[in-house]
């Protein structure tokens, strides 16, 4: 076993360090951080709106409101995304993000149809602009902005004579890059439609975006999400830190798109998405940890480190934040401890997925911040369902009960020492 | 006065992390400023910091932390995770010390 551990962490742990430090991964990660307040405001948004706007009837006029902030938040967030991937890579080169961000901003609506349907000519739908839009506003802001730092880092700037305020010179040195990251786009967009093609978002849409998205609803995949994330802790490192470009890509669309459908009075289509996780599988952190120490609380006798360390940990445990635990106990190569958790948040996502298709619990749709506790978390992610915190509860005693035997386990394993 | 950052993914943990050593610094009179950031704010406060230090789960970002730092002769180091379990803010306020007095 040991020679097993340490094999991995030799072959393991460096090409987990490569994926969690590669430059537009990060990008992409810091570009979805960025964003946080303007999903978290369209996600209160969307949840006033079908709940306390919905039961209070003399408050359902002002509904128009919180629509309006679903509109300039929500409904445009690639958009959101494009400036923000592009200014979070352009800054890590050291190239002036601001710009890099307008460029990507122009290139990507470059690429965008510029008429709708039956509207005509001069008409952006939203649909290109939500988070059905995410992965080609990625792709175009990645892209926009790797020209755009390459010919910036070659010096194809416009030289100024000597006597010009520099801040003017500084203003133009950014004209022939934004210029060929803005044309490239423009001609990409003009390729398509000649070779008959409607736009890059739906080419992207149906080789790309679909079928991943499709693969991302599956049971099998948020299986192997939650587990992957545990295996990464196992080893000591941030697995959320590390997966996230992926997660915030794949299940931040899939949660947008049931804000959005609830906001339109429509069923919410995704059952797993960013906050499902949140609020069902991470009680107290990846692999339900604040379990684990109500665990330790419940069974061990005479370990009284174990208990020294569920003490110091259960405050900050509370609001999902378990690095004393993992380190601590610990759980990182803790080959007693490694079996229940990772079994457990694969079983959490398991229970919870059937739980939503059955129609127990309702989709989640709402945008939680992630240090929201157990249970209150289910309740608001639901949109403020009881049966949402239950299933939270119900989810977390049974990680309980799972922990239970593992740690008696190495409470008796101190005795033989 | 020493200026210490510490780095995790969110700025969560860390942040307990920096209470803890600012009562141990305080016990022994070690004037410091500690502060913790998250990963994407690295590059807004690397100035301010004489000491960088690496909380266990993101110890992967070494390499590219070192490279920030080349020539600025700012030591970095990993956090000893058996004192980052135990949020053992003595110990790390004494891993600082080795790490500035070996310099």
């Amino acid at each position: 076993m040991n020679s097993f551990i340490s094999f991995l962490e030799k072959k393991f742990v460096p090409v987990a360090g490569r994926i969690g430090s590669q430059r537009h991964l990060v990008a992409v990660r810091d570009g979805f951080v960025s964003i946080m307040p303007l999903v978290l405001a369209g996600s209160l948004a969307v949840l006033l709106n079908s709940t306390l706007f919905t039961w209070l009837p003399f408050l359902e006029i002002l509904k128009g409101i919180n629509g309006n902030v679903w509109w300039g938040t929500f409904a445009i967030m690639t958009l959101l995304v494009v400036f923000s991937v592009a200014y979070n890579l352009s800054k890590s080169y050291d190239v002036n993000p601001l710009a890099a961000g307008l460029v990507s901003i122009g290139a990507f609506l470059a690429v965008t149809p510029q008429a709708h349907g039956e509207a005509g000519w001069g008409y952006i739908h939203w649909g290109y602009l939500n988070a059905t839009g995410l992965f080609t506003g990625i792709l175009v802001a990645l892209i926009a902005t790797e020209i755009f730092v390459k010919l910036m880092k070659k010096n194809l700037i416009i030289k100024l004579p000597e006597n010009v305020p520099p801040a003017v010179g500084k203003a133009f040195a950014a004209v022939i890059p934004g210029l060929a990251a803005v044309y490239f786009f423009g001609i990409i967009g003009f390729l398509i439609s000649q070779f008959g093609g409607n736009s890059l978002y739906d080419i992207i849409m149906t080789s790309i975006q679909k079928p991943i998205m499709g693969l991302s609803q599956g049971l099998g995949s948020a299986i192997v999400i939650s587990i992957l994330l545990s295996v990464f802790w196992f080893f000591g490192l941030h697995g959320g830190n590390i997966m996230e470009p992926i997660i915030q890509s794949l299940y931040m669309p899939a949660l947008e798109a049931n804000a959005s459908a609830v906001q339109l009075g429509q069923a919410a289509p995704n059952i797993i998405n960013k906050v499902f996780f949140d609020a069902f599988v991470h009680l107290g952190g990846v692999g339900a940890t604040l379990a684990l120490i109500v665990a330790v609380f419940i069974v061990t006798k005479k370990r009284k480190e174990y208990k020294e360390i569920a003490k110091l940990s259960a405050p900050a445990g509370i609001f999902n934040i378990n690095e004393p635990v993992m380190f601590g106990f610990p759980i990182i190569l803790n080959p007693i401890l490694l079996i229940p958790f990772i079994l457990i948040p694969g079983i959490l996502t398991v229970i919870s997925y059937f739980a939503t298709v059955i129609g127990l619990v309702p989709v989640t749709y709402v945008a939680i911040p992630w240090i929201t506790p157990v249970g209150i978390g289910g309740f608001l992610a639901t949109g403020g369902s009881i049966m949402g915190a239950l299933l939270a509860i119900i989810n977390f005693a049974l990680a309980v009960l799972i922990y239970i035997p593992f740690v008696k386990l190495a409470d008796n394993m101190a005795d033989k020492k | 006065m020493i200026k210490i950052m510490l780095v995790c993914s969110a700025g969560m943990s860390t942040s307990l992390l920096v209470n803890k050593m600012l009562d141990a610094a305080k016990i022994q009179a070690i004037e410091a400023e500690i502060f913790a950031v998250p990963e994407a704010e690295i590059k807004l406060y690397i100035d301010k910091a004489d000491i960088v230090l690496l909380a266990p789960q993101v110890r992967f970002l070494y390499g590219k932390m070192s490279k920030e730092l080349e020539g600025s002769g700012k030591p970095l180091a990993v956090i000893d995770s058996v004192s980052y379990g135990l949020m053992n803010g003595a110990a790390v306020v004494k891993q600082v010390q080795e790490l500035l007095g070996s310099k």
